[in-house]
């Protein structure tokens, strides 16, 4: 009996070892459950982003054009051909003129906007008005504005009542055809930036504006120096969702541009569905995809940083 | 309880044996032509065939796709031309002499319409539509400004300079879609060289060529003295089924379109072939083909309703229902264009000629037809240097790497 019975440490150890390893059961449980729910968010985007990502980027290493190539290595030869196309240079400039202005004019309205919306009378019914043309499809707002620019549409109507006859075709020509086609972005992209903005002007506390006020600041002055610096981090978020539309723009310019002659340099979106889908170069319309990818990856990292940076100052 | 429930598990199981091959037998076509809608569902009730629409892009990307995973649909829609031979090339879709054999034999098709869906000698498709493309004109505006069809370049002309100086545009023409650049290039060089523009194909012929400068010069006279209506309508069509221009050079597909614009085809279409500058030259025409292909891994069925499509039935039910016209020698005409153009290419013993489109390189056709689209909406002598210099590096680098 003696030599059976247990000494209280070794009972103790015994005890550890029970509720560790319950713990250790619970933790796996815990794990499983965890895993279970992730699961369908992980199936989803394993198979429709993680995969044709790896294969897009695997197809812009091999010869595939039309109906074969698929298997054939060609190393960085569509790589090399990025830089030898006479759309790829047009195209990389004017994505960057949608960068930059998808980035200022959305941005700096939807300020300008919100500042003059917020608390404003009719504010709501002014919100929904600006806010509308975001439920439109691109494609839909692109028709309409097609409309507006053709040459016997709304804009040359309008003009000609001030200079007379206006027969400009302002999605015909190369001077014309991206301001046009980015006033329409615009237009339909403002409401975004404006909402959230909203929300975060809504956000910020009344005390240093107040305290601002109280010692003589202008409204000029409590704007630039207590609500804008307070904005920022919502700005950023804004900025972030700028610069990406600006770098994927694609939907209004595919069908504002569907009869003008140089729609293939209009943006590396375009160049790379022209590639793939007019002249089915499809592993060099990949490389496209994968420059284009390369550069969006390496902003939105940079405005992560700042955003970081933004928030340690904030604090 | 548990009888009920054993009796509708059998039920299931049993519609299950019969769904299964049933769902086995169905047959897709899949094409990119849906304002072509009346047409397939007509025809489709016939051959018991579903018909599957896709935006053209997105069709080529998946027919692409498809053949080289083994996958492609028991019938689809293609192009004829350097497009048949790429498709011909994969292995994607079965040779069928022994289909125009039998359809020549019972009378069906001209012996000479098979070259147009052929590669290398071996027939790969059945038309679904033969277009011949010519000038179709508004004859009440041809009445009221005394002009009859022109018969000869000098006729063609003197009645361009009769309809402008009666305040209409003479002919219809637009860059609408970013394609129809290429039409009056296309049949410019067919009237004055039909050698230089076949030799433009295969690469023999340089795009700054003087033989292409002579197209180019007619076009650009033509354009100044305000002959083409505005390029930049996205409407063409519509246009002329309106009245605004009086002639329209387009393949006779879009008769069906002119109807549904609201024009008068019976009474109020007329048709010529356009004349040759050189009335020495024998007489051509452009026409175009559309054809419908049978993958290599087809069933039966496919293969059944693939055949349909060689018949004078699916023929005359293609041409009631859409206005078009298939080649079938028994077809009755859809309307008094179709039995024109027949008689007046049998009287004139016309040479057919494959169209630009399907003719020049796919690799460089969409940039090659932007630039005829930049001088269509800039026609001056300098845009047509440009565009000839620009044309002729875009050839001369892709045969340099053949």
């Amino acid at each position: 009996m003696g030599d059976r019975s247990m000494s209280d440490s070794e009972l103790g150890a015994l005890d550890a070892e029970r509720l560790g390893s319950a713990d250790v059961r619970q933790r796996r449980r815990n794990a499983l459950t965890g895993a279970l729910f992730a699961a369908p968010a992980l199936l989803f985007v394993t198979s429709f982003l993680l995969y044709p990502v790896a294969m897009n980027v695997w197809y812009s290493f091999t010869a595939w054009r039309k109906f074969e190539g698929l298997g054939e290595w060609a190393g960085l030869a569509n790589y090399q051909r990025l830089a030898t196309n006479p759309n790829f240079e047009a195209a990389a400039i004017n994505t960057g003129i949608w960068v930059i202005a998808s980035l200022v004019l959305p941005v700096a309205l939807a300020l300008a906007l919100a500042v003059l919306l917020n608390g404003a009378r009719f504010s709501d019914t002014a919100k929904t008005l600006f806010f509308l043309p975001r439920v439109l499809a691109p494609t839909a707002a692109g028709v309409i504005w097609y409309y507006v620019y053709a040459p016997n549409g709304v804009l040359n109507g309008f003009l000609s009542l001030f200079v007379g006859p206006v027969d400009r075709g302002w999605l015909f020509e190369d001077s014309t055809i991206t301001p046009a086609i980015i006033v329409a972005f615009v237009w339909q992209t403002v409401g975004l930036p404006m909402v959230l903005l909203l929300i975060g002007l809504a956000a910020i506390p009344r005390d240093p504006i107040e305290a601002a006020q109280i010692d003589g600041a202008t409204p000029g002055q409590v704007f630039l120096h207590v609500t804008l610096p307070l904005l920022l981090p919502t700005i950023l978020v804004v900025v972030i969702i700028s610069v990406l539309a600006g770098f994927t723009a694609f939907d209004h310019i595919w069908v504002m541009a569907q009869s003008f002659p140089g729609k293939r340099r209009l943006s590396l979106t375009v160049l790379m569905y022209y590639e793939a889908f007019t002249n089915n170069a499809w592993a060099f319309a990949s490389a496209i995809a994968v420059v284009l990818g390369g550069i969006v990856l390496a902003v939105t990292w940079l405005q992560a940083v700042l955003q970081e940076r933004v928030d340690r100052m904030l604090k | 309880m548990f009888i009920p429930r054993l009796k509708s598990l059998a039920i299931g199981a049993l519609a299950l044996c019969v769904a299964v091959p049933a769902m086995a037998q169905q047959v897709t076509l899949a094409h990119d032509k849906a304002f072509w809608d009346p047409g397939w569902t007509a025809t489709a009730a016939e051959a018991g065939f579903t018909p599957t629409a896709y935006p053209t892009d997105q069709f080529v990307g998946f027919i692409q796709s498809s053949v080289a995973a083994g996958t492609q649909p028991g019938l689809f829609t293609w192009w004829t031309g350097r497009a048949l031979d790429d498709l011909a090339a994969s292995g994607g879709i079965a040779p069928v002499d022994e289909i125009w054999d039998k359809a020549i034999a019972d009378g069906q098709f001209p012996e000479g319409l098979r070259a147009l869906f052929s590669v290398d000698g071996k027939a790969y498709a059945l038309p679904v539509n033969v277009a011949r493309w010519v000038v179709l004109y508004n004859k009440d505006t041809f009445a009221k400004n005394g002009l009859s069809e022109p018969k000869t370049w000098e006729e063609f002309e003197a009645a361009m300079a009769t309809l402008k100086a009666a305040g209409i545009t003479p002919i219809n023409a637009t860059v609408q879609d970013g394609w129809r650049g290429f039409i009056w290039f296309q049949e410019l060089m067919l009237r004055t060289n039909p050698d230089a523009y076949n030799a433009l194909h295969s690469g023999e012929l340089a795009y700054d060529s003087p033989e292409v400068k002579a197209a180019f010069d007619i076009w650009t006279d033509w354009a100044s003295k305000g002959y083409f209506s505005d390029p930049r309508s996205t409407t063409e069509a519509p246009d002329f089924a309106g009245g605004n221009a009086a002639m329209y050079l387009m393949g006779e597909w879009v008769i069906g379109g002119l109807k549904e614009a609201g024009m008068d085809v019976d009474n109020n279409l007329g048709v010529f072939l356009m004349p040759n500058r050189d009335p020495a030259m024998a007489s051509t025409l452009i026409v175009e083909g559309g054809p419908l292909v049978l993958s290599a891994k087809a069933t039966e069925a496919d293969r059944a309703a693939f055949e349909y499509w060689a018949t004078e039935k699916a023929a005359n039910t293609w041409a009631k229902s859409m206005q078009l016209f298939n080649g079938n020698l028994n077809v009755a005409p859809p309307n008094p264009v179709f039995g024109e153009v027949t008689a007046a290419m049998s009287e004139k013993d016309t040479v057919a000629y494959q169209r630009w489109w399907e003719a020049v390189p796919t690799e460089i056709r969409g940039d090659l037809v932007a630039e005829l689209s930049s001088f269509v909406l800039n026609p001056t002598a300098d845009q047509a240097a440009q565009a000839m210099a620009n044309m002729q590096a875009l050839n001369a680098d892709y045969w340099a790497n053949r």
